[in-house]
C-alpha cells in the first residue's frame, strides 16, 4: 500500500505540474459560471435551470472523461517512453502495484475535480432562483417540477395479440393478405410483427373525437395530497397550421359512478414536452388513477403519443439533493471505467494510439443505443463467428447515453439507488474490473525495457 | 534447490547461458544482443562489464533486472529473481541515463524513491539530506530536476540508487556527463562502497574508469564474452620493467644505462608527466577553497553515513586518515583498495584490515592544495614504453610506495 500510494501521489503531481489538469480546470471554472448566466432556456426560471443543468452536467462529464483518458494514458505511457519506469519498477514494487498506483492517482484527481465542479453546478442551480427573485407561483412550480425527484410511471402496453390474430384471420378470410406472406414463413413472421406494431400504434393514437384512457395502479406519493404530473408530448399525422393541438384531459377514478374526475382544457404545441398538474386527491385510496385524453373536434388530425416517453405520470418520492448526488455518482462510474480503459490501453499501446482507442470507445459508448441497434440489425444475417466475436465486444462497451444523469435531473425524475447500484455493478465491478485484470495480466508479462541495440 | 543455495552463498550475480535475441514483430531481422553469457560475480567484488557500443552490456543489465526477458538461459541475482521485492530492496540501479521525473525537485525525487522502499519517514529524511550532501546538490534541492544539467541529473540518479543502502549496486555508464571531479568522486565512491561490503557491477566503455576501480572485468563484443579476468592479471606485462627514482644525477643515469645495456636491453629515460585529471582537480579544488560562486553542483567528499555494511568502518577510516591530512576523504581512502585486487572474500573485517595499510601520502598531497613539483624525478623505463604517460593513479601510488615498480601499466586498448 505504501508503494501504491507513492506512485499515486506522483501521478497526481504529474497531472498537476505538467499542466494537463490545469487546462481542464480553467475551462470548467470559466465556462460553468458563464453558462449559468448566459443560458436562458425557454425564458422561464425552470427552463433556464433545466438548460443550465443539462449543459453544465454534459460539459463537466465530457471534460472530466477526456481528462481521465488523457491522464491515465499519459502517466503510464510517458513513464515507459521516458524510461522513468526503469528506476521505478526495479525498486521493491510489484508491477500490479505500479498500475494500481497509477489508477488510484488518476481516480483521486478525478474524484476531487468531480466534487469541485458538481459543487459549482449545485451552487449556481440553487442560487439562480434567488438571484432572479421569482414570484410565489414560479417558486411553487420550481419546487414541484425541478427541485424534486419524482417517480415515473409509464402506462403498461396493452396486450394486442388477440386483436392481431383476429385481424389476421379476417384478412385471410377476405383474401387481403399479400401473396408472399402465405408463401413463406419468414415473410409471414415479418407481416405479423408489422401488424402487431400497427395495433400498438392504434392504441396510442386518438382520432378526432375519440379518446384514449390510461389506467395506473399503485400510485403512492411520499406525502398525502401532493400534486401529480402528467408529462406528455403530442405527435400528429397531419401538421396543424399553427402547430397547436387542442385537447381535453381527465384524471380521476372512473371505476364507479359518480365519477370523481378533474378535467383540463389545453392547447399545446406539437412535439414539445408539457406537464399537467393533477391534485393529489384525484388518486383513489387504493392507488388507482385513470388519465384520459380527448381529441376534440377543433383539431383536424389524429393525435399520437409516441412510444417511450409520449405519456408518463410523475409524482414526488425523493429530493433534488439526493438525485443530484446520485447523478454525480453515475458520472463517477463512467470515470472509473474510462480510467481502467486508459490504463489497459497504455499497457500495450503508445500514447497517441492508446488515446485514439479510448476516444473511440468513449464516443461509441456515448451513442451506444445507435451502435447496439445497428449491430442488432447486422446480426440478424450474421453467423456464429459474428455472435462469438463482435457481440461480446459490443457487450463490453458501457452505455453512457442510456444512463445519462441529465435525463433524470432535467425532468426531475427519480434516479433510484437501485439503478446507481446496477450501473456500479455492471460498469465498475464487471466491465472496469475486467479491463483492469487484463491490463495487469499484460503488464506483468510485458518486457518493460525498450529494445535497443 | 539446495544446489542453488550453495551457489547463492558464493555469487551475487550468476547467469547461466543467458541469450537474448531481438526480432521485429514478424520475427525478421533477428539480432543476437547477448549470446550464451555465463557471468559469475562474487559478493563484495567490483566487476566491470566492458565493450563497445551495442555489445550487449546494457541488455545484460536489463535482463538481470527483469526489464527484459531472456530468450534462453536464466540469471540469479542475490540468490533470487530481481522482481521479488525482497531482492530488489537490496539492489541499487543507475540506468545508462538518469531517467527522472522532470517535474519533481531533487528532494521530491529522492522522497519518491525512498517511499518505494517503504523507508520510515525519519530514516528517509535523514538519508535524503545525507545523499543530497554527498552528491553536492543540497543548494539546488528544491529545483525541478528537469532544469538540471546532465551531470547534475546523473548525481541525482546516483543518489536514488543509493537511497536503500543497497548490497548490490548496478551502475550503467555511471560517469557519462560528469565533470572530471564528479567522475573522480564516483570512482572513489565505488571503491569506498566496495570496502563497506557492497557488490558493484559497473558497465562502461570508458576504460580509464573501469581500470581505476574494478577488481575483475569482462569484455563483451557481439554479445559474447571475449576476455574475462582480474584487471591486474590481464594488464600486467611481465616482459618489461619500470624503475622510478627520486632526482638523480646525469652520471647515475649513465651508469644505469650501462647496466641495462649489459643486460642486452634498451632503455629510455624521461621525467613522468602529471595526469590531466589530477591537474584539473587540483585547480578546481583551489578555486573551491576561495569560495568562488557556482550555480552548478558543488563537489563534496562526504559519503552518506547510512551506507554501511553492518559496522561503522567509516569512522575508523576517517580517524586513521585524519592523521594524514585534514582532507581525510574517500579520495584518499580509495588508494588502499587499489592495491588489493583480490577482494573476492573480503568481508567487512577484511576491508577493515586492509585499511590499516598506510594511505598514500603522495597522492594525498596532490589532491589537496600542496602542488607537488611536476616532472622533477627522472624515470627509467624500458624503451617503447611511451604509453607510460597515460599511467593511472594506481601506478603513481605504487611507484612511490614501493619505489620500484615491477609492473608497468599500459593503455593497450
Amino acid at each position: 500500500m505504501h508503494s501504491i500510494w507513492a506512485v499515486a501521489l506522483n501521478t497526481i503531481r504529474q497531472a498537476l505540474r505538467m499542466k494537463i489538469a490545469a487546462v481542464f480546470i480553467v475551462l470548467l471554472v470559466v465556462l460553468l459560471p458563464v453558462m449559468g448566466v448566459s443560458m436562458t432556456g425557454d425564458g422561464t426560471i425552470k427552463g433556464r435551470l433545466q438548460t443550465f443543468i443539462s449543459y453544465g452536467f454534459s460539459l463537466t462529464s465530457l471534460l472530466l472523461c477526456l481528462l481521465t483518458i488523457i491522464t491515465s494514458v499519459y502517466s503510464v505511457t510517458n513513464d515507459i517512453k521516458q524510461m522513468q519506469i526503469y528506476t521505478v519498477i526495479t525498486k521493491p514494487i510489484r508491477r500490479f502495484q505500479f498500475l494500481l498506483g497509477k489508477l488510484l492517482g488518476v481516480l483521486l484527481l478525478n474524484v476531487v475535480l468531480l466534487a469541485m465542479f458538481s459543487a459549482v453546478i449545485y451552487t449556481i442551480v440553487i442560487f439562480t432562483p434567488r438571484y432572479f427573485k421569482t414570484d410565489i407561483a414560479e417558486t411553487t412550480r420550481l419546487k414541484n417540477e425541478f427541485f424534486t425527484a419524482r417517480a415515473t410511471v409509464i402506462p403498461a402496453e396493452e396486450d394486442v395479440s388477440k386483436e392481431v390474430e383476429k385481424e389476421y384471420a379476417k384478412l385471410k378470410k377476405d383474401g387481403q393478405l399479400p401473396p408472399d406472406v402465405l408463401a413463406s414463413k419468414s415473410a409471414n413472421d415479418k407481416y405479423m410483427v408489422w401488424l402487431t406494431n400497427q395495433k400498438k400504434l392504434e392504441k396510442r393514437a386518438a382520432a378526432v373525437g375519440h379518446e384514449i384512457i390510461w389506467k395506473f395502479s399503485d400510485v403512492r406519493a411520499s406525502e398525502p395530497n401532493q400534486s401529480l404530473f402528467i408529462r406528455f408530448k403530442y405527435d400528429v399525422s397531419v401538421n396543424p397550421p399553427d402547430s397547436l393541438v387542442y385537447g381535453r384531459w381527465f384524471a380521476g377514478d372512473d371505476r364507479q359512478l359518480p365519477y370523481d374526475i378533474y378535467a383540463f382544457d389545453r392547447k399545446d404545441t406539437i412535439r414539445t414536452f408539457y406537464e399537467i398538474e393533477i391534485p393529489g386527491d384525484a388518486v383513489a385510496k387504493d392507488g388507482y388513477l385513470a388519465v384520459g385524453f380527448l381529441n376534440v373536434p377543433l383539431n383536424n388530425t389524429v393525435v399520437i403519443f409516441p412510444p417511450g416517453d409520449g405519456l408518463e405520470l410523475l409524482y414526488k418520492i425523493g429530493t433534488f439533493n439526493g438525485n443530484f448526488f446520485r447523478s454525480v455518482l453515475l458520472l463517477l462510474c463512467r470515470l472509473i471505467f474510462l480510467a481502467c480503459l486508459g490504463i489497459l490501453a497504455s499497457t500495450f499501446l503508445s500514447f497517441p494510439v492508446a488515446i485514439l482507442l479510448c476516444l473511440v470507445v468513449f464516443f461509441i459508448a456515448s451513442i451506444s443505443g445507435f451502435v447496439a441497434e445497428s449491430f442488432d440489425f447486422f446480426g440478424e444475417g450474421a453467423g456464429i463467428i459474428y455472435n462469438y466475436t463482435a457481440v461480446p465486444v459490443v457487450m463490453l462497451l458501457p452505455q453512457f447515453d442510456k444512463l445519462n444523469p441529465v435525463d433524470y435531473l432535467v425532468p426531475a425524475r427519480i434516479l433510484d439507488w437501485s439503478l446507481v447500484a446496477e450501473v456500479f455493478g455492471i460498469m465498475v465491478c464487471i466491465k472496469a474490473l475486467l479491463l483492469l485484470a487484463i491490463a495487469l495480466l499484460i503488464f506483468s508479462r510485458k518486457e518493460i525495457a525498450k529494445i535497443t541495440i | 534447490m539446495e544446489k542453488q543455495e550453495i551457489l547463492n552463498m558464493e555469487y551475487a550475480i550468476e547467469t547461466f547461458s543467458l541469450t537474448k535475441v531481438f526480432a521485429d514483430w514478424w520475427g525478421r531481422n533477428r539480432v543476437c544482443a547477448v549470446e550464451d553469457l555465463s557471468l559469475k560475480i562474487r559478493y563484495n567484488e567490483i566487476f566491470g562489464l566492458l565493450g563497445p557500443n551495442g555489445s550487449g552490456k546494457t541488455t545484460t543489465i536489463k535482463i538481470l533486472l527483469s526489464l527484459l526477458h531472456p530468450t534462453k538461459g536464466r540469471s540469479v541475482v542475490l540468490g533470487g529473481n530481481a522482481t521479488d521485492p525482497k531482492i530488489s530492496a537490496r539492489i541499487g540501479f543507475l540506468p545508462e541515463e538518469s531517467y527522472l521525473y522532470r517535474y519533481l525537485s531533487a528532494r521530491e525525487t529522492l522522497e519518491f524513491y525512498g517511499r518505494l522502499f517503504k523507508l520510515p519517514s525519519k530514516v528517509r529524511k535523514m538519508r535524503i539530506e545525507s545523499l543530497l550532501d554527498m552528491v553536492g546538490l543540497k543548494a539546488v534541492a528544491n529545483r525541478a530536476v528537469g532544469t538540471f544539467s546532465k551531470g547534475m541529473a546523473r548525481r541525482i540518479g546516483l543518489a536514488q540508487a543509493l537511497i536503500n543502502d543497497p548490497d548490490l549496486l548496478i551502475l550503467d555508464e555511471p560517469t557519462t556527463g560528469l565533470d572530471p571531479i564528479g567522475t573522480r568522486q564516483i570512482k572513489d565512491l565505488i571503491i569506498e562502497l566496495a570496502k563497506r561490503g557492497k557488490t558493484i557491477l559497473l558497465c562502461s566503455h570508458l576504460l580509464a574508469d573501469v581500470e581505476d576501480v574494478c577488481d575483475r572485468i569482462a569484455i563483451l563484443y557481439g554479445g559474447k564474452i571475449q576476455s574475462e579476468g582480474k584487471v591486474k592479471e590481464l594488464l600486467q606485462r611481465s616482459d618489461k620493467t619500470q624503475i622510478t627514482t627520486g632526482h638523480i644525477s646525469d652520471m647515475a643515469v649513465e651508469r644505469i644505462k650501462q647496466i641495462v645495456s649489459s643486460e642486452q636491453a634498451d632503455c629510455v629515460v624521461t621525467s613522468p608527466m602529471d595526469k590531466l585529471e589530477t591537474f584539473f582537480i587540483r585547480i578546481v579544488a583551489a578555486a573551491q577553497q576561495q569560495s568562488q560562486p557556482t550555480s552548478g553542483a558543488v563537489s563534496t567528499t562526504q559519503i552518506g553515513n547510512f551506507l554501511t555494511a553492518g559496522e561503522s568502518i567509516l569512522d575508523k577510516l576517517v580517524s586513521a586518515g585524519g592523521e594524514q591530512s585534514r582532507t581525510a576523504n574517500p579520495i584518499e581512502q580509495k588508494l588502499s583498495a587499489q592495491t588489493d585486487t583480490q577482494p573476492a572474500h573480503k568481508g567487512p573485517v577484511a576491508a577493515d584490515k586492509e585499511y590499516q595499510t598506510k594511505p598514500d601520502e603522495q597522492l594525498l598531497s596532490k589532491l589537496t592544495e600542496q602542488p607537488k613539483p611536476v616532472a622533477t624525478e627522472p624515470v627509467v623505463t624500458d624503451k617503447n614504453a611511451k604509453a607510460q604517460q597515460l599511467e593511472t593513479e594506481t601506478d603513481e601510488k605504487e611507484q612511490t610506495s614501493k619505489s620500484i615498480l615491477d609492473g608497468l601499466t599500459e593503455d593497450g586498448m
